[in-house]
């Protein structure tokens, strides 16, 4: 390897070249593990595969052997989304279980659409029994009697149902039930609405202000809905991960909200101590916790002018300073934050939207990534049965222009959308295939533009595609890119010599 | 060794190492979790001091806080100063600080100057709330957020002006109207700095009809037109474009922030490759001699299987790389084609270009 002599080529070229060749160079040591070598750290040749070492004979010689007894293996990070209902399936504690596996039925009912269908409406009625009930409540109505008692089994009926639900999903997992923010949620719900009964079984009567609040948790019940639907559950996280991002902007309006407080108790003490009659809004600025109400009545926009004529009956007040610190807040606050914290959620919403847009492209992308592919293999496979039939038909010297006819007349033979050409026609057309050319059409991309196009869709395909190289094929190939490298850069300099020769002389 | 500190310091510092050892800690963890918590504690103790009772009770304490809090205001000013004495003004928040130290220091010499029932007295006391705006330059996120936004401030103060302008014609239009006589509403039209509140009113539209009903009951016929006219000028057009104006600078300042964050962390990540690529280089060119290499080659075997999944040693890559270079192959022939016919001196180019083929082809060969 003429290692040793490349470094004193490189400083004739620009820095591209020498940065890509220097890429090309690192991932051949990397590849190779060679500074580890090197430095005999280790035997970085694999010199035994797996079957040999599942040969117990073999494998016993191998462990005599290398002294290091260690073992160098790549991790490869898959990219497979295995669901854990897939994974149940072949877990041993499922498959050799004594009983029934009832994980696995617990997940199939959880998955059945008619169950869920059930639920939804059990949750729908719960609602409508709860508004019934509370119309019936105060009533003395004998005849109503019958329809409350059933309102009531109702109601505990689907509580037990919901129960049930949440109990389903911890047989099937009891792990994941609490990594989820809506399981939670659920599971809050429904403890908040079962703690009056329990409460009532354990035998607490007294307070009964808080067993009534607790009777009113039921009504959260209905907010389960919101984990149900899909829509809305988007809209919720949509909403999250606005009010995420504007937590600074929350953060400098509290800090506001607290300067112009401490300032109001301030500003306005004579107001606050003064002894004229029947001032309406005279306790608005005693202290800290009322000023901060205040401030915040001012901020919604409420009766601030009748709050502003009322301070002014007080003639120890300064005008001036009270009528500027109302319209300095009323600007500042109501005015201008208000519609940063609109303008912020239009911005967040936007890029929400293009995020799920990006997705949909992303997945397109990917697809005319996969089309590029085929062109390129097809037009290479081309290529080298054009190369052979030159070779066999004429003399020794390759010239480029068969490939590029071959690769041409490829191109305009394929059915697919994306119809690339070059905008040039080569010179002479003497393989019949050349007709089939859809050439000189202006508009239609050359085959770099093209390239660089698809380029970046072909590298971020998410396909676990692995290549399978023999070793010293893949060093010499290593060896012969970076070598390519300096050519190419070689090669672009004389292009720029050529074209300057030619522009002198066509000054000349 | 203390150096010369003050504005008109020397060119060269003398006292670079105490300088830089200043710095250091201005910049660290201590300094500003110290002012941090000094900050939250002021902001506290202003709220306790509002309330007459506790104000009464620990008056002692609360005297000599607010002299530890000057203290370290002023320690902070000094080593700041000290750190960057030009550079120091240039800053946004240190001339805030300046401002803060200013303010706190007003009661005092209002105290002193005119006495303890000076009328203005609770403005001194009212404004030593804005001490808590020092707390800004600490938080990374609200800086961040006040840099995204500042760009918005220009939008907002040309709005205001054109809002102003406005207001000040109606108002001028609304006293002619309904001030000037003695039998006009005098109550809210009666100068003009009422007429600007009452016009501020009708813009906020809070409490409108009860100034619409005052008007009315003076009997002016055409006060209805006036008020209704000008709600739907102020309000509904002037505020709603407002938010449009903020709603597209936020979103463009916002974005430009970002790239501008993006492209900083992008930079910075390519020169750590280039670093790290470099350092490699030189530890292989070091440890790299010709027996070495050819002896690892002789290693390798054909049927040692290598599983790779980087990009560049995929099949795709390699055709698509190759006829990128087959059709540059093809430019240049043609290129050469045309010097033949315009009777160039032929170019030490092909030659160059028959190994660069060369080596394609043993490429393939390998393959």
């Amino acid at each position: 390897m003429k290692s040793a002599e490349l470094p004193e080529v490189s400083e004739n070229f620009g820095p591209t070249a020498v940065t890509r060749a220097d890429a090309v160079r690192s991932r051949l040591i990397d590849t190779f593990s060679l500074i580890d070598h090197f430095r005999g750290l280790s035997q970085a040749v694999p010199r035994h595969n797996l079957r040999e070492f599942l040969d117990p004979a073999r494998q016993r010689k191998l462990m005599l052997g290398d002294q290091h007894q260690l073992v160098r293996f790549s991790i490869r990070p898959g990219h497979n989304r295995i669901l854990f209902a897939q994974r149940q399936q072949c877990r041993l504690r499922v498959r050799c279980n004594r009983w029934a596996p009832i994980s696995l039925w617990a997940g199939w009912v959880l998955r059945k659409r008619i169950f869920i269908n059930f639920v939804n409406c059990l949750i729908f009625l719960n609602t409508i029994f709860l508004m019934v009930e509370i119309e019936l409540v105060n009533t003395t109505n004998v005849r109503m009697l019958p329809i409350m008692m059933a309102l009531e089994v109702g109601s505990w009926f689907i509580l037990f149902i919901f129960i049930l639900e949440i109990v389903l999903f911890w047989l099937y997992n009891f792990f994941l039930f609490w990594k989820s923010a809506w399981n939670l949620f659920d599971f809050f719900v429904t403890t908040l609405s079962l703690l009056p009964e329990i409460v009532v079984l354990v035998g607490v009567t007294g307070e009964s202000v808080w067993l009534q609040l607790l009777r009113i948790c039921r009504v959260l019940r209905s907010l389960k809905l919101f984990a149900r639907f899909r829509q809305i559950r988007v809209i919720i996280l949509a909403l999250v991960r606005a009010l995420k991002t504007m937590t600074f902007l929350l953060v400098l309006l509290l800090i506001f909200f607290y300067i112009f407080a401490l300032t109001g108790v301030y500003f306005f003490e004579s107001y606050s101590r003064s002894d004229i009659q029947d001032l309406e809004y005279q306790m608005y600025f005693t202290d800290v916790p009322n000023s901060l109400v205040t401030v915040f009545i001012l901020f919604t926009l409420d009766h601030w002018y009748a709050l502003l004529q009322d301070a002014w009956r007080v003639p120890a007040l300064s005008k001036a300073f009270s009528s500027l610190y109302v319209i300095l807040w009323l600007l500042l606050g109501s005015i201008i934050f208000r519609n940063i914290i609109v303008a912020m959620m239009v911005t967040n919403f936007q890029a929400i939207r293009n995020e799920l847009s990006e997705e949909a492209t992303h997945s397109e992308m990917q697809h005319k990534a996969s089309i590029f592919k085929r062109q390129i293999i097809k037009r290479r496979l081309n290529q080298k049965d054009g190369e052979k039939a030159k070779v066999r038909s004429s003399s020794g010297h390759i010239t480029p222009q068969t490939s590029y006819h071959s690769a041409s007349s490829l191109t305009g033979d394929m059915s697919q959308s994306e119809n690339l050409v070059k905008t040039s026609v080569p010179k002479d057309l003497s393989t019949p295939q050349e007709y089939r050319l859809s050439s000189d059409s202006p508009g239609l991309v050359d085959w770099e533009t093209h390239v660089h196009q698809n380029l970046h869709g072909l590298m971020e395909m998410d396909q676990d595609e692995r290549v399978v190289w023999p070793r010293d094929s893949l060093f010499r190939y290593f060896e012969l890119l970076e070598k390519l490298q300096y050519n190419i850069e070689e090669r672009k300099q004389l292009q720029e010599f050529a074209v300057k020769a030619l522009i002198n002389l066509k000054d000349n | 060794m203390v150096g010369t500190i003050g504005i008109f310091a020397l060119p060269m510092r003398k006292d670079t190492e105490c300088c830089a050892y200043v710095k250091r800690f201005i910049e660290g963890r201590v300094f500003s979790v110290l002012m941090i918590s000094t900050i939250s504690l002021n902001a506290l103790c202003m709220v306790l001091q509002t309330n007459y009772d506790i104000r009464n009770y620990l008056f002692l304490i609360f005297e000599v806080v607010e002299v530890l809090f000057m203290s370290v205001y002023c320690f902070e000013f000094c080593i700041k100063l000290y750190v960057d004495p030009l550079g120091y003004w240039k800053n946004g928040y240190n001339l805030l600080n300046v401002v803060i130290i200013i303010i706190l220091s007003v009661p005092f010499y209002m105290r002193k100057l005119f006495g303890r029932h000076y009328p203005y007295l609770n403005i001194g006391e009212g404004i030593q709330s804005l001490r808590i705006l020092k707390l800004i330059p600490y938080s990374r996120g609200i800086r961040t957020l006040i840099t995204a936004l500042g760009q918005t401030i220009c939008t907002v103060a040309s709005v205001m002006t054109l809002l102003f302008l406005m207001m000040f014609i109606f108002a001028i239009l609304g006293f002619c109207l309904f001030g000037s006589t003695d039998a006009g509403d005098l109550n809210n039209w009666g100068n003009l700095a009422v007429a600007f509140f009452t016009l501020f009113s009708l813009t906020t539209v809070d409490g409108w009809t009860d100034l619409q009903k005052d008007l009315d009951e003076r009997g002016f016929t055409l006060s209805r037109a006036f008020t209704i006219f000008f709600i739907l000028l102020g309000s509904f057009v002037f505020l709603s474009m407002f938010v449009g104006v903020m709603i597209i600078h936020t979103e463009d300042s916002i974005k430009k922030f970002e790239k501008e964050l993006e492209d900083e962390r992008h930079v910075a990540v390519l020169q750590e490759k280039q670093n790290i690529l470099k350092k490699q280089q030189e530890e292989v060119s070091r440890l790299m001699q010709k027996g070495l290499v050819e002896g690892f080659k002789k290693t390798l075997r054909h049927s040692d299987p290598m599983v790779l999944e980087d990009f560049c040693t995929t099949l795709p890559f390699i055709d698509i790389y190759l006829s990128t270079l087959d059709n540059q192959d093809n430019t240049i022939s043609k290129y050469i084609e045309i010097e033949d016919d315009l009777g160039l001196p032929k170019l030490r180019g092909k030659g160059k270009e028959g190994e660069h083929s060369r080596q394609r082809k043993s490429i393939e060969r390998h393959w």
